[in-house]
């Protein structure tokens, strides 16, 4: 009986494995808001980021050589450091903080599920990408994306994000922001590979380590080393950069505007 | 400095120096959107009790709703199309079905809605159509054609396609409310009070624009207005009981949407003002449709308070998709949206209303729709306007 039971199951798993091949069988077997499958990318591997606060300056090198080697539209950014002043209550005194932020390539990523054509999808090391061919252009993704790392490229008119330089990753090159931090504050790597950097600093600074928003559930895979806490969710903080504003009272455009 | 970070204690007492400023992604079109397909299921409901349940004294409110159901579900894809910023690629829905996500299970939903309600008007139409069979011109060529032959239509296919189009049209209200309510990364939009409060505000939108066909198609009927009226104050205050529950449930457990609501209004004068402009508006509309069912002098001008019904659906959906997206995400402050002139905005809902209008003009030149179930087709006998003074 048991022997019988342990035939049949076998037979199930072998049945539903040979059918999650059929395109159709996901239609029945995937349920609303859970992770479609992922395609592409190396199985072996998953890529995670490290960013040490502690060795950023707020320099902005990473979001123009992004701007340049990914050629995202004037005042859209797949990574920027958001810049902050705290008045340290200590020591009484103003001091900075610098925020990289970029596509967390998140484990739960919210903004797989919600495409309503898997243009946006999750490859198997990791990364979360766009297909742009058929990317309908929604911008569900861009509402379901709690970091605002997603955005309408105006020129493609689809979604459009970081990609983790994948095309330099397969390439062997690093992505164009860590290869330009002048600091080192970037570390990207292969968290399956316990002999890499990042695989190291995540075992050396385990308790200390920080996500964004992590209660969202979203398993962010872009670390923050030496991160201020009253930071990982929205800050409470003044928006100084867009009180200056015109004589009617709206905001001053950005002065690439006209171009 | 140590690894574990800084720590300033816990009043934080910061400035953003810089951040990028992110636009909304989602344009007016979704708001047109929401707005006809939340009028076109809740017409469609109001439609039960005379065509399918053969209700006789619902029968003249059955010829509005059903007019107003069939116009905003023909215009309601076409906005929601123009919000895709990839129009022609709408082929790659069915190309690339995925369950797991809200829109293309509404992919799918939405045009079995709008052909449901197509073909439910159609066969409800054709036999007042067939009526005017002998007229000349385009409308005779019409009358003879459409109703695809002499055909009496069977009373049981009305009421199967009827069901079928309400089941569907449940699938439409879930979806379209699941869509916007199940994403975290807008708190605002994260509850499930939210599809509640769509429903019955597309319930009073639906029977504020039955009131108002009734007033300017010259119907004028009576009875229909008020029962039009009853709905809009039941719904009014469904919705307002949703509201306060969402609050006071929110207030108790910390909820994340209403933390964010009560944050923005503080913190923006914009809020402060929609806030209070929402509230007055529910009142304004409960008194109005209430002092309207207790004198009976005041519901000449029931259009007016079907106007503010209408209005109060719109700017209801305004708040929650436009407005809601100007709040920063993981930024401070709020984004500034200004609406443009251009089809992304000004253009865009005025062409919506347009091409609405156009529908219900086409329909009402080609289709005695006020005949329907043994109705007066007052197009034909202009007396049926003579009865009351128009007050334009």
């Amino acid at each position: 009986m048991e022997l019988a039971r342990r035939f049949f199951l076998q037979q199930v798993a072998r049945v539903t494995a040979g059918a999650a091949l059929v395109p159709l069988s996901t239609v029945a077997n995937a349920g609303i808001n859970d992770q479609p499958p992922r395609r592409g990318g190396d199985p072996k591997k998953r890529y995670a980021m490290l960013i040490d606060l502690r060795r950023c300056i707020g320099c902005q090198a990473c979001t123009v050589s992004c701007h340049i080697e990914n050629q995202a539209p004037l005042g859209k950014f797949r990574t920027i450091v958001s810049q902050y002043e705290v008045e340290s209550l200590e020591s009484g005194n103003a001091v900075q903080f610098m925020l990289p932020r970029l596509c967390n390539h998140c484990d739960n990523p919210p903004c797989v599920p919600v495409c309503p054509v898997q243009a946006t999808y999750q490859q198997e090391d990791g990364i979360v990408l766009v297909d742009s061919d058929r990317c309908v252009g929604c911008a569900y993704c861009v509402q379901a994306c709690p970091y605002d790392a997603r955005f309408i490229n105006d020129r493609t008119q689809t979604a459009d994000k970081c990609t983790f330089c994948a095309h330099r990753l397969e390439a062997g090159l690093l992505p164009a922001c860590v290869e330009s931090c002048v600091g080192g504050a970037r570390i990207i790597g292969d968290l399956n590979d316990p002999g890499s950097q990042i695989s190291k600093m995540v075992e050396e600074y385990r308790g200390e380590l920080m996500v964004l928003q992590p209660e969202k559930n979203t398993v962010p895979h872009v670390f923050y080393l030496g991160m201020d806490e009253r930071f990982i969710d929205r800050p409470s903080a003044a928006p100084e950069l867009w009180e200056i504003r015109d004589g009617e009272g709206q905001e001053l455009g950005y002065e690439y505007a006209e171009h | 400095m140590t690894a574990k970070g800084r720590n300033w204690g816990t009043n934080m007492q910061s400035i953003e120096l810089v951040a990028p400023r992110y636009g909304i992604a989602w344009y007016p079109w979704a708001v047109q959107y929401f707005f006809l397909i939340g009028l076109s299921y809740a017409s469609l409901w109001l439609v039960i009790p005379g065509a399918i349940l053969g209700r006789e004294k619902w029968k003249p409110a059955a010829r509005l709703a059903l007019l107003g159901a069939v116009s905003t579900a023909i215009v309601a894809p076409v906005s929601l199309l123009a919000d895709l910023h990839q129009p022609l690629r709408f082929w790659h829905f069915y190309a690339y079905p995925t369950p797991s996500s809200w829109m293309s299970l509404g992919s799918i939903f939405l045009p079995l809605y709008v052909g449901a309600v197509i073909f439910l008007a159609w066969l409800i139409w054709r036999d007042p159509l067939k009526a005017r069979a002998g007229a000349g011109g385009l409308q005779g060529l019409i009358a003879r054609g459409i109703p695809l032959g002499q055909w009496k239509t069977p009373r049981w296919l009305v009421v199967v396609v009827g069901v079928v189009a309400v089941v569907l049209s449940f699938s439409v209200m879930v979806y379209t409310g699941a869509e916007v309510a199940i994403l975290k990364a807008r708190p605002l939009w994260h509850t499930e009070y939210l599809p509640a409060i769509f429903l019955l505000t597309g319930v009073i939108g639906a029977a504020g624009l039955a009131v108002v066909i009734n007033r300017f198609s010259g119907m004028r009927h009576p009875l229909a207005g008020d029962q039009m009226l009853t709905i809009i104050l039941v719904a009014t205050v469904l919705a307002g009981l949703v509201a306060a529950g969402w609050l006071a449930q929110g207030l108790a457990i910390n909820d994340g949407s209403v933390a964010a609501a009560l944050e923005s209004v503080r913190d923006n004068a914009g809020w402060r003002r929609a806030a209070y402009w929402g509230v007055a508006a529910g009142i304004l509309l409960f008194l109005g449709a209430g002092l309207m069912e207790v004198m009976g002098s005041l519901r000449g001008t029931r259009w007016i308070l079907g106007l503010l019904a209408l209005a109060v659906a719109w700017m209801f959906r305004w708040t929650v998709l436009m407005d809601v997206q100007t709040i920063a995400k993981h930024t401070a402050g709020f984004n500034d949206y200004t609406l443009s002139l251009g089809s992304q905005g000004l253009l865009g809902i005025v062409g919506t209303f347009g091409l609405w209008l156009a529908v219900v003009v086409v329909v009402n030149l080609f289709v005695p729709w006020r005949a329907a179930y043994g109705g007066r087709d007052g197009a034909d006998t202009l007396s049926a306007t003579k009865g009351e003074p128009s007050y334009g």
